[in-house]
């Protein structure tokens, strides 16, 4: 862990809360340790405004270890930053230069309004959830554990759907601003597990129809998401559920 | 006031179920007719939140997050226990009733350890239900790995995410009862207060932290769980937005806070790199399966590891237990990578850190083996540390990680103020002085899929819960005190920030009430607390205004509690006059530097009461009695 | 009937109509370019071909309807779909860089598709207005390829097609949820060979007529 500090421009979008506009805004930060995070690169910079009478920079984050979700943003023109399979919180400063400069901007999409500088309303994932991204099960109902087998290999392919953290980061990358690879990694993993299957049709036509609804794009398979997506989800989710979605249209009763 | 537990009597085996048949129902139709409040969404909170939900009543739900799927139980890696004995092993509800009390050094009360055995096959059932994609057999049966602290293969897993997972299972149990216009969820909102009326809860007061309006919402009864206090450390591995604060206003409203200082340190974390650094990052207790721990025997060996011989390394778990080695549990195993890094071996730039060497399993089994066990936390320590842990070993570091301590509940997971209920991490119950690893999220959902949707009708149908409006003084108040905290935190305008105060804070912490406690040390803290928080009052320097999207303010308010509580968790710290667990004092250990409880004058529940501002604490102790188990010294040569 | 509506005004259904119609599309030009083809092996085979189609005059009406038609539904839904992909971002990225999904190929189906309607509709109007007659259609060809504005535009427009198919032939399958691990790569490099096909095989026909042709016969 060998540290260097290094100097960097940065140019961060601001954006008051309630407002409609906003514009970027240049500030030098100077002598981050390579070995931070980007996050805490920009809790430099905030204790440096803080200190200087100015409002520091609003972003969300939580885990800060790629999990939860939570961070993210567009730098330098990516979702997340320039590393394959990492969240912003997890993008450390060792893979940019001395003197750099990096644009910072928040998730852009209909469906996410900007909240604050760097935050975005991502709500609109939730909506999609509870329009059936869930089994139907009451607590206490359910059967013995092992009562279902499931074959390994179905397990493993959920499991890599269910890998999705719901950052949006796929909507963000997306040129369509498509919340297709989010929906399908929930679809997929339902459909491949048999305690998924009863409320498939349901399900898939449900979640598909309030993504519409809420504004985001139309998939063009530019597989843009899965480059971006900080768990490298496969668009082999969104055909799944595409093939879901067909069966459901055509041979379900479900309308 | 006397702690009354409420444990019902009867055989172990057979109280929950007695307790159960005796409690009061509320009729169906009439449960649509109250309104409970669920703080957190977590593991306990979202579980709790839908199966309340789904027998009918009215649940409002918060959570500081954007979503309720965010929560900090997202994190948790490893697994979760269950006794289903799938592996034939010899598991029962008994075997991990034992090791859950044991593990926690004889400090949880038995019943309600025994009950969490009970329910936990349940768990299990209801997660794969929901399609949670657990890890399976080429039988397509459910898996099982070994964890610290048990002799049998009990738990449950979803790769490294099993956390994330049942969280998501329980978010959408959740989102199912939001569709279904039961659970009505509030995001991005802070609990300031807990609103007592006629001696029971009966609301909060919150911020919304878009928009920065006050809200004030009523509800018959009020669940919180709202997680763990590690953050109080300022570094920890929980996620930045973990907070005591909740938890604390309910304590002043008359919750007693029950062993604050029972906090546990795992022992392979990666270490701290600088000054700027947020937060620490876990990796899996599993990693000590096949790596063995070292440092160089002399002082201050700046050679790479590689260069330094085999002869000139000490592998000091190995060398102290040679039973368990590198296997001992992980109060033990943090406690000497303390001692070894005190005594000047520490490595690394900071010389705080020890070496965590796969060298010889790679030798051993083969790269190929090694990484299909551990390939993605290898991968997370290269992205965090920039190594490559196959060629150098990892350095790694203890770090807070878990309390045990929180608010005091009784068998129903009723606080001391009715109509308060404590679910997960925030409650005290289960753990003792020290948790298990892949038992906090059995604790999580048996609370809240198998516990509360019981004990919760029990408390409604016993009546005398009159209406309640949002505009009686208790309500108002409550806004008012909140209200005035934040005025007064952005009117100070003063030269330091926010995290400067959390982080000399938790300096202190770490370094008087952390891993080797002393009474001086603790003694030191008791003193500078108080000066630090006098001097955050007074000088501490929050931007921006109310009525916004104010994040700083956001951490002010929780550093603000963090700086109250610090002291109570410290208070019981000097106390308890023992080491047990998590809480190693020092000058009660074994002439192995071990842990050495006193039995005789502190097998209790410290459970503290508020008295006031500048008063004193009172210490309200709830004794704990052993029928089931005997209690025995751990030995881990 | 709700549910058809519902169905096909759903962002899947209209990308559906998307890949059917354009498969619907691929199969013509395959067909097309084996037609054209003909026309390598000189005026013989090529007024064979184009006689030979004349007498399946019914089975050509046909197919025209049916293209005419799949050509509405793929142009109005691409269109449908263009805009609101727009409307799905309104406020763009300072900078945007792709992630290496995108091809160029991808990133221009609305404009090569636009670009190939323009194109389509013209070839029509010419060849209509002044239909050749099929068995001196190798004459007429090698005539209309003497200028060197129709050479570039022909040799130009099959290129535009080439690009578009690269990314919609995979992209149907895609969307129709054929991604299979054991087929998926197969199909991914057939969209590639097809759009080179396309590109060499048809794109080439005006510069064979210019150079080979033209030459020889001038
Ligand atoms: C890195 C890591 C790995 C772990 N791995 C394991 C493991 O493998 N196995 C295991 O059993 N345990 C593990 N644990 C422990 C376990 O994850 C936690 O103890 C458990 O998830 C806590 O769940 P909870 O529901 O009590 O609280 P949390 O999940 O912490 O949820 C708290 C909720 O309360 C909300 N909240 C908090 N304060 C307020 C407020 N003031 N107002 C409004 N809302 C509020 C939050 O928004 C959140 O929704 C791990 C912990 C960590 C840190
Ligand atoms: S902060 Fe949780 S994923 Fe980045």
């Amino acid at each position: 862990m060998s540290a260097r500090t290094i100097n960097l421009t940065l140019k961060i979008w601001r954006q008051r809360q309630g407002e409609k506009k906003g514009a970027f805004e240049t500030f030098e930060a100077r002598g981050i340790s390579t070995d931070s995070s980007f996050l805490e690169m920009l809790d430099v910079v905030n204790e440096n405004l803080t200190l200087s009478g100015r409002e520091p920079v609003a972003f969300d984050h939580d885990c800060r270890e790629g999990i939860c979700g939570m961070c993210g943003a567009v730098v330098n023109g990516r979702a997340h930053g320039p590393e394959a399979g990492t969240t912003l919180c997890q993008l450390h400063m060792r893979h940019f230069q001395d003197g750099d400069t990096i644009a910072i901007e928040p998730f852009r999409a209909r469906a996410f309004k900007v909240i604050k500088d760097l935050a975005v309303d991502r709500g609109a994932f939730d909506s999609i959830i509870q329009a059936g991204g869930f089994i139907s099960v009451n607590t206490g109902s359910s059967p013995e554990a092992n009562s279902t087998p499931v074959p390994q290999e179905n397990a493993e392919a959920a499991m890599d759907a269910a890998a999705c953290i719901g950052c949006g980061a796929c909507v963000a990358s997306c040129p369509n601003a498509s919340a297709m690879l989010f929906l399908s990694a929930k679809v997929s993993q339902m459909a491949l597990l048999p305690q998924g299957r009863p409320e498939a049709a349901k399900r898939v036509l449900g979640m598909l129809r309030k993504m519409d609804a809420l504004g985001f794009g139309n998939c063009t398979n530019e597989r843009e998401c899965e480059a971006d997506c900080p768990k490298e989800i496969s668009i082999a989710h969104i055909a799944r559920m595409n093939r879901e979605f067909l069966k459901a249209s055509f041979f379900s009763k479900e309308k | 006031m006397t702690l009354d537990s409420k444990v019902p009597g009867g055989p172990i085996e057979g109280k929950w179920r007695k307790h159960k048949a005796e409690l009061k129902l509320v009729n169906p139709a009439n449960k649509r007719k109250f309104t409970v409040i669920v703080v957190g969404t977590g593991l306990a909170g979202g579980s709790a939140s839908a199966s309340l939900a789904e027998l009918g009543y009215n649940v409002k739900t918060f959570c500081i997050q954007d979503s309720p799927r965010r929560a900090h139980s997202i994190a948790a890696q490893g697994g979760i226990n269950a006794a289903k004995n799938y592996p034939n092993d010899g598991d029962s509800v008994w075997r991990l009733f034992y090791d859950t009390v044991k593990g926690g050094d004889f400090r949880a009360r038995e019943a309600n350890v025994y009950r969490l055995a009970e329910v936990s096959n349940l768990i299990i059932d209801q997660c794969a239900a929901q399609g949670i994609p657990f890890a399976r057999e080429y039988s397509g049966l459910l898996a099982n790995r070994s964890f610290g602290g048990a002799q049998v293969s009990r738990t449950f897993y979803a790769r490294g995410q099993t956390g994330q997972q049942l969280l998501l299972g329980a978010y959408g149990s959740l989102s199912r009862q939001i569709a279904a216009g039961k659970v009505t969820m509030f995001p991005r909102r802070e609990m300031l207060d807990l609103v007592v009326v006629n001696g029971r809860a009966r609301g909060i007061v919150v911020r919304n932290l878009v928009t920065g309006q006050m809200e004030r919402h009523e509800a018959h009864a009020v669940v919180l769980a709202t997680g763990g206090y590690g953050n109080v450390f300022f570094l920890s591995t929980n996620a930045m937005a973990c907070n005591v604060t909740a938890a604390w206003r309910c304590h002043k409203k008359g919750a007693f806070f029950a062993n604050p200082c029972f906090t546990q340190i795992h022992p392979t974390c990666i270490p701290v790199h600088g000054a700027f650094q947020s937060k620490l990052t876990l990796m899996s207790e599993s990693l000590r399966n096949d790596g063995r721990v070292w440092v160089p025997k002399t002082k201050g060996d700046a050679r790479k590891p590689k260069d330094i011989p085999e002869s000139e390394r000490d592998y000091y778990l190995e060398r102290k237990y040679p039973s368990f080695g590198n296997l001992v549990p992980r109060d033990v195993a943090s406690r000497n990578a303390k001692f070894m890094c005190d005594a000047g071996m520490g490595v690394g730039e900071t010389g705080l850190a020890v070496y965590l060497d796969f060298a010889d399993a790679i030798e051993r089994d083969g790269k190929a083996v090694i990484e299909k066990k551990y390939g993605n936390l290898f991968a997370m320590y290269e992205k965090i540390s920039g190594e490559d842990p196959y060629t150098t070993p990892m350095m790694i570091y203890p770090a807070i990680h878990y309390t045990m301590g929180g608010l005091w509940v009784d068998y129903d997971l009723m606080s001391t103020i009715p109509g308060l209920f404590v679910l997960g991490e925030a409650n005290f119950s289960d753990h003792g002085a020290n948790r298990l690893g892949a038992s906090a999220l059995m604790q999580g959902l048996a609370d809240g899929y198998f516990v509360i949707p019981y004990t919760i009708g029990g408390y409604l149908a016993g009546g005398g819960l009159e209406p309640v409006s949002t505009d009686s003084a208790a309500f108002a108040d409550a806004e008012k005190e909140a209200v005035a905290r934040i005025e007064k935190l952005l009117s100070i305008g003063g030269k330091r920030t926010v995290d400067d105060f959390h982080k000399e804070l938790g300096h202190l912490l770490w370094n008087d009430c952390g891993m080797g406690r002393t009474d001086a040390g603790l003694q030191n803290a008791l003193d500078r607390i108080p000066a630090i928080r006098a001097e955050f009052w007074e000088n501490v320097r929050v931007p921006g205004g109310r009525a916004d999207f104010n994040q700083s303010l956001e951490r002010a308010g929780r550093v603000a509690d963090f700086l109250e509580f610090a002291e109570l968790m410290v208070t019981d710290a000097l106390a308890r006059r023992e080491s047990c667990g998590g809480h190693f004092n020092e000058a009660f250990q074994t002439p192995e530097n071990e842990a050495l409880r006193d039995d005789e004058n502190f097998c209790h529940v410290a459970a503290w009461e508020y008295a006031g501002d500048k008063k004193a604490p009172v210490l309200h102790k709830e004794p704990l009695t052993f029928e089931n188990v005997k209690l025995t010294q751990r030995s881990y040569k | 009937m709700d549910w058809v509506i519902r169905t096909f005004s759903s962002s899947v259904g209209k990308k559906s109509l998307m890949a059917v119609t354009g498969l619907g599309f691929v199969g013509f030009l395959a067909g097309h370019l084996a037609g054209n083809f003909t026309a390598y092996l000189g005026p013989a085979a090529l007024n064979g071909y184009a006689t030979h189609l004349h007498e399946l005059a019914l089975v050509v009406k046909a197919a025209e309807i049916g293209l005419v038609l799949f050509a509405c539904v793929h142009v109005t839904t691409g269109l449908l779909l263009f805009i609101q992909n727009l409307a799905a971002r309104p406020e763009r990225y300072s900078g945007k860089k792709w992630a290496g999904g995108r091809t160029l190929s991808s990133a221009t189906m609305p404009y090569t598709g636009l670009l190939i309607l323009s194109f389509v509709l013209y070839h029509l109007f010419e060849f209509r207005l002044n239909p050749p007659e099929p068995t001196a259609l190798f004459a007429f060809v090698a005539n209309y390829f003497k200028s060197p504005l129709n050479v570039t535009l022909y040799a130009a427009a099959m290129l535009v097609v080439a690009l578009h198919v690269r990314h919609g032939l995979w992209s149907a399958f895609q969307t129709l949820g054929a991604n299979h691990p054991k087929y998926m790569p197969g199909i991914e490099k057939l969209s590639i060979l097809f759009g080179l096909l396309v590109a060499v095989g048809l794109g080439f026909i005006p510069i064979f007529f210019l150079f080979a042709v033209n030459h020889v016969a001038g």
